[in-house]
């Protein structure tokens, strides 16, 4: 046992080393990286054009037009099938694969966890930037907040998905089951995504659903990105949807790094 | 006299109030291999998993390189290499990035990395698929990988769970020859078996595990001589006959095995008479076979004796 034994090295290499090797593995199938493109140019085209036919101009102010208010919550929304995609694939490859293999390798299994997810998150990176550049080449968006109220809503954006995924984490860490990984995304996804601010003006829902939007954590972040993207004041919205976020992260952060930590039974 | 490796005393691990493993004490000494016996379920695969520190004991202690798997278990992942039962690597990358990242991961730069992937690769007869993506690889070559990318560190202990299950006869061979280099360089292997034969060929001791407990332990001839017994080979003319001799058998108070496919019978024997007990039962039966043969104890008839012996205690409780 001479000159070359290793026996582990500090955090900040593994989480490089985990996150080179997640990002490698995504990029591998070149399919999921046509696809990641692709997805958010169809949501954009669908909202534009299915809620822009019916979408009442009166509800907005001179000058802003329905893409305009739309495109900084598909920013938000396009975030929520990634975020469960992270707790479906954690559950799949858990007790296969390289997973297994860490387990018995001297590294903090927390950082596993942060690579994948700092991996998807570039994966979102990407599609955001897409879906900004292509809303203003060719839906004819406009960022009434400028550049940089484009990049701010884009970091707000980015960090309510990053919290929404260690949530679906957690819950995959905790549950190890991909049918009720399923279900839970089938029942959160949806409304997530549509009792929330992020289609129509929450004053323009029935009353019940003004209540469900008001307290969906989906409505804080849309807002926030939307007073960003649009140059409006942004009152409290961004200071909410950050402190909500922050607060929400670090429970689920927490309560992943717990579960996952669990041995696999057997 | 040097300190054992790996030491356990009294380990114990329990499933939802099953006793997977029983007050299991065992000593391996540094450089030798030792081969865990046992059928499916005997707690073989419960024991790596706990030296592994992949799961806490119930009760009891392990140590690992002098280390407690469970207060230095970081410690403990640091010296160990695990191959289990389903190979650890990623199936979307090639074998060269796994190795590579694995070493990186251990703390190598990346010159030293890939340095060391070379010469894993070449060892392990993958040279030529280094880089082409795990996915496209046979059971064998993923299975070659898969030690491959546990030895990157060079661990002292390395865990084999079960590592021929699977392979082709060819496989297991080389295996068995890597194994043996391993051990040639100083490191200590625990190996999980079910097949008789390579606990026989690889291990310098042997340890019995039925129902979650050591039932017997030491080299392959003392196992044998511990029996004492030889056995008698049946194959019978029709197969069909392999139940109804088998109970016969067994209702002389003799312990059987049969292979209903080969439609052989066997049981171990202490003498001459016993020898021509077997014959009158056959005849008066009207049993006929092929062959005979008288054989030396194997590890199939030591492991038969054992656990048969175990299930009597228990059934006696």
């Amino acid at each position: 046992m001479n000159a070359e034994t290793w026996r582990g090295c500090g955090a900040p290499r593994q989480i490089a080393v985990l996150t080179v090797w997640c990002l490698r593995t995504l990029v591998s199938d070149r399919r999921v990286v046509v696809f990641s493109v692709l997805q958010p140019l169809i949501m954009l085209v669908l909202f534009t054009q299915v809620f822009g036919a019916v979408a009442n101009p009166a509800n907005f102010p001179p000058g802003v037009s329905y893409v305009d208010y739309l495109l900084p919550a598909v920013l938000v929304t396009t975030g929520i099938g990634p975020a469960v995609a992270a707790g479906a694939s954690l559950v799949r490859e858990m007790d296969r694969g390289a997973l297994t293999r860490f387990r018995a390798m001297p590294l903090g299994l927390h950082w596993v966890l942060l690579a994948r997810s700092l991996s998807d998150m570039s994966r979102v990176g990407v599609q955001s930037v897409v879906l900004l550049a292509s809303g203003a080449l060719l839906f004819g968006f406009t960022a009434h907040g400028g550049v940089l109220g484009s990049v701010a809503a884009l970091l707000v954006a980015l960090l309510v998905i990053w919290t929404l995924m260690w949530i679906f984490i957690a819950f995959a860490a905790w549950l190890r089951s991909p049918e009720i990984m399923q279900s839970i995304g089938f029942v959160l996804v949806f409304p997530l995504m549509f009792a929330s601010s992020a289609f129509v003006p929450v004053a323009n829902l029935p009353g019940w659903l003004q209540v469900v939007a008001t307290v969906n954590p989906m409505t804080y972040a849309v807002n926030a990105a939307r007073h960003l993207s649009m140059g409006e004041p942004v009152g409290t919205s961004v200071l909410l949807a950050i402190t909500t976020s922050v607060g929400l992260l670090a429970v689920a952060g927490f309560l992943a790094a717990r579960g996952f930590r669990r041995p696999l039974t057997r | 006299m040097t300190d054992p490796i790996i030491e356990t005393h009294d380990l114990t691990r329990v499933f939802d109030g099953v006793r997977a493993l029983d007050r299991v004490s065992l000593s391996v000494p540094r450089g030798t291999v030792l081969g865990l016996l046992g059928h499916n379920g005997a707690g073989k695969t419960t024991l790596v998993n706990i030296l592994a520190t992949l799961l806490p004991p119930t009760s009891g202690t392990a140590r690992v390189a002098g280390l407690d798997v469970v207060a230095r278990s970081r410690d403990v992942r640091a010296r160990i290499g695990l191959t289990g039962q389903f190979a650890a690597v990623e199936e979307q990358l090639s074998g060269m990035d796994n190795l590579v990242l694995v070493a990186k991961l251990l703390g190598a730069r990346s010159a030293q990395a890939r340095r060391r992937a070379d010469e894993l690769l070449e060892r392990f007869e993958l040279t030529s698929a280094a880089h082409r993506r795990v996915r496209t690889y046979s059971g064998g070559m993923r299975r070659r990988l898969d030690l491959a990318v546990s030895l990157v560190g060079r661990p002292d202990v390395i865990f084999l769970d079960e590592p021929s299950t699977g392979l082709d006869p060819a496989s297991r061979i080389e295996l068995w020859r890597i194994v043996a280099e391993l051990v040639t360089e100083g490191a200590t292997v625990l190996l999980t078996t079910q097949y008789l034969e390579e606990a026989d060929r690889l291990a310098d001791t042997i340890t019995v595990l039925a129902g979650g407990s050591v039932v017997a332990t030491g080299t392959s001839a003392e196992l044998k001589s511990v029996v004492g017994k030889r056995s008698v080979h049946l194959t019978l003319t029709t197969a069909a006959d392999v139940d109804a001799a088998a109970a016969g058998l067994r209702g002389l108070g003799m312990q059987v095995h049969t292979d209903a496919a080969r439609a052989t019978v066997s049981t171990p024997v202490d003498a001459a008479s016993d020898l021509a007990v077997v014959m009158r039962f056959l005849d008066e039966a009207r049993i006929e076979f092929k062959e005979l043969d008288l054989t030396e104890p194997t590890l199939d008839d030591v492991y038969l004796s054992l656990t048969a012996d175990r299930a009597k205690a228990e059934v006696r409780g």
